[in-house]
């Protein structure tokens, strides 16, 4: 008590009145989360502004509801300013006084904000207290330029064979999850995330999953499962539920980036995942046909573009001078009815350095994940791949595309030659060995000796109905008598003569049993 | 259009002259009965109240938590360039006095002090 009562007493003897000096305005017009406010001639672009309730309320009244509203300035007009309200709009009514703040919209950052959930503004909603984050960083601020970037080089393993083999991911790299609805989109997210416990913890990287517009139940889930799978020690949730207002949800990504480049910048790898982009992109057509802008193509603002190509540009692989640090971004699009040539979906397929596109034809046969090979593709991921993986997976692609054509076109012929026959089962074994259920990541030498195995032949003796269930027992057999190659492949980053020497004894012999078992 | 029409009669009320005035007025009647939009003028005449009570919701205003302290506030915010005519008595600012015009507030008032402290104290 005596503590308190010294510091009120040094606050008063320290207060001078020169203090109470502020820039002001006063709302003219609130609704739908928007305020038109007067005044505030001097404010700029994306500042923050304070909708202050204390004003003509008593001391008293003031007391009881502490909580501060926040605005963000996005019109500046003739006579006035128009600002989006962060957080509860009911509260802002016509006549209330607004105060600039004089610094841009930014959120706390720092180490401790890992393994927290938190709102666009950096508030925890986790009930787990206040997160400690000391640093504050802008929301908004330019991308790295040219000098300040290496290439990408370095991989960023998702753990999902398919992806890791055909569309590698390097880390700084931007690559787009794109699909229908209940593709497995967020699955592919959820995945990679998972899979980073089992890099090594120096060069693991931070995770920041951001859900837009999603509902809390299934971000709650989310949560629960990264937490079960000791994901949350180097994941950080931001979440703007579709229950946050419009503003909120246009902020999350922002965030999130802020976050990731805040690790970034201490020479750390960081992945952030958007959660989508498409809600992102709803969210913002709708504050900016509050805000009266001109509506462009499917009435989203001019400016969609820029919105999402100033976020996307903020992933990047830092100089070494900068610190080496990189930011990767996966960036998920939902399409309506497998339309890849809506306006945001292309927008932002020509913004990213490639897609994984996702089907829901595919996904309904079975496939998992359901990708579509054929126009899936990473731009610069290859330059990032390991040499074990580039040895072991350099013609898959091509093969797989080549099986889906012939695919097509056996549903015309019934009488194949022994050629055709021989890469259509060829084809379907390569499916079934890429064919991966959600939450089973694998470690990458795991990934690079089964596709070793299947690109080398061990897999035709076989029938390609059989060939999940034997690609199981495969793993489990590697895991437990191979134990030395897959450490040796994931310590060199190869698949070295020695290696493959063994390795090739390793498969023959379980061939040779499961092909005795199973004849 | 009525945001045209709203700044014609915004500056004609600036002009000094009141006969001036009468004569944009008039003009802009007939301008608007010879369009055929007479129809605006409650429109306008509802967007000028609106302007109207916005300079004076951005007038200068002074106000003092007790009567007394009313000459010192009014001579204090003329010297910060905030000038009033007279000044309001708002005992919730509990001592002191602030003033607004336009942009500015300064705040002087106890109010504000506690809970300037309250809110260093409890973030």
């Amino acid at each position: 008590m005596q503590s308190i009562i010294e510091r009120i007493e040094k606050e008063i003897a320290a207060w001078t009145p020169e203090a109470g000096s502020a820039e002001t305005g006063i709302v003219r017009a609130t609704g739908d989360g928007i305020a038109e406010i007067d005044g505030l001639s001097k404010a700029a672009m994306s500042e923050m502004v304070l909708f202050d309730a204390t004003f003509d309320r008593t001391l008293a009244e003031a007391l009881k509801d502490p909580h501060p509203i926040y605005g963000l300035v996005l019109n500046l007009e003739e006579d006035g300013v128009r600002a989006v309200v962060l957080g509860d709009a009911a509260k802002v009514y016509e006549g209330m006084l607004v105060r600039r703040l004089g610094r841009l919209l930014s959120i706390p950052v720092g180490e401790s904000l890992i393994g927290r959930v938190v709102s666009p503004l950096g508030e925890p909603v986790d009930g787990k207290g206040p997160t400690g984050a000391k640093g504050m960083k802008p929301i908004e601020r330019e991308a790295y330029g040219v000098i300040d970037r290496a290439s990408v080089n370095v991989p960023l393993h998702t753990g999902v064979k398919a992806v890791d083999a055909m569309i590698p991911i390097g880390r700084g790299q931007r690559e787009l999850i794109i699909g229908d609805r209940g593709t497995g989109k967020t699955s592919i997210a959820i995945d990679t995330i998972i899979n980073q416990k089992s890099e090594p913890a120096a060069t693991r990287p931070i995770c920041i999953y951001v859900a837009i517009g999603q509902k809390e139940s299934k971000t709650a889930k989310l949560v629960a499962e990264l937490a079960s799978r000791g994901a949350m020690e180097y994941t950080i949730v931001v979440t703007a539920p579709a229950s946050a207002p419009a503003a909120l949800q246009f902020l999350a990504p922002f965030a999130g980036a802020t976050i990731g480049e805040y690790f970034m910048e201490q020479g750390k790898d960081a992945l952030v995942i958007y959660d989508d982009l498409s809600k992102q992109a709803v969210a913002y057509r709708q504050m900016s046909l509050l805000l009266r802008r001109p509506p462009g193509r499917e009435a989203y603002p001019g400016d969609i573009f820029y919105l999402h190509s100033r976020l996307l540009e903020r992933a990047a692989k830092l100089s070494k001078e900068k610190g080496g640090g990189s930011l990767t971004a996966l960036p998920i699009i939902e399409t309506q009815e497998g339309d890849v040539s809506a306006y945001i979906p292309t927008n932002v397929i020509s913004i990213t350095d490639g897609q994984i596109y996702l089907e829901a034809n595919l996904f309904n046969k079975g496939q998992r994940p359901a990708i579509n090979v054929g126009i899936s593709v990473s731009r610069v991921g290859s330059s990032a791949q390991t040499k074990a993986m580039k040895k072991v997976a350099g013609k898959i692609k091509l093969e797989l595309a080549q099986f889906r054509e012939l695919e097509a076109f056996m549903q015309f012929s019934s009488d194949l030659d022994v050629e055709t026959k021989r890469r259509i089962d060829a084809g379907r074994r390569m499916t079934e060995i890429l064919n991966q259920g959600r939450g089973v990541p694998l470690p990458f030498e795991m990934e690079a000796a089964l596709i070793f195995a299947a690109t080398n032949g061990y897999f035709d003796s076989f029938a390609p109905e059989q060939v999940g269930a034997i690609e199981v027992k495969l793993q489990d057999y590697l895991s437990r008598e191979a134990g030395g190659v897959l450490m040796a492949i994931r310590e060199s980053k190869d698949i070295r003569e020695e290696s493959e020497k063994t390795l090739r004894e390793k498969l023959e012999t379980f061939v040779a049993r499961h092909t005795t078992t199973t004849a | 259009m009525i945001d045209e029409y709203t700044r014609v009669l915004e500056a004609a009320a600036e002009l000094d002259d009141t006969s001036a005035a009468d004569a944009v007025i008039a003009k802009l009647i007939l301008h608007l009965k010879g369009a055929g939009r007479m129809k605006l003028l409650p429109q306008i005449v509802r967007r000028l109240k609106k302007v109207a009570a916005r300079r004076v919701a951005l007038r200068g205003h002074v106000e003092v938590a007790h009567e007394k302290e009313s000459a010192a506030a009014l001579r204090a915010a003329a010297a910060a360039g905030i000038v009033a005519t007279h000044a309001h008595v708002n005992p919730d600012l509990i001592q002191g006095w602030r003033a607004r015009s336009g942009d500015r507030l300064i705040d002087h008032s106890a109010k504000r002090a506690l809970l300037h402290i309250y809110q260093q104290v409890t973030h």
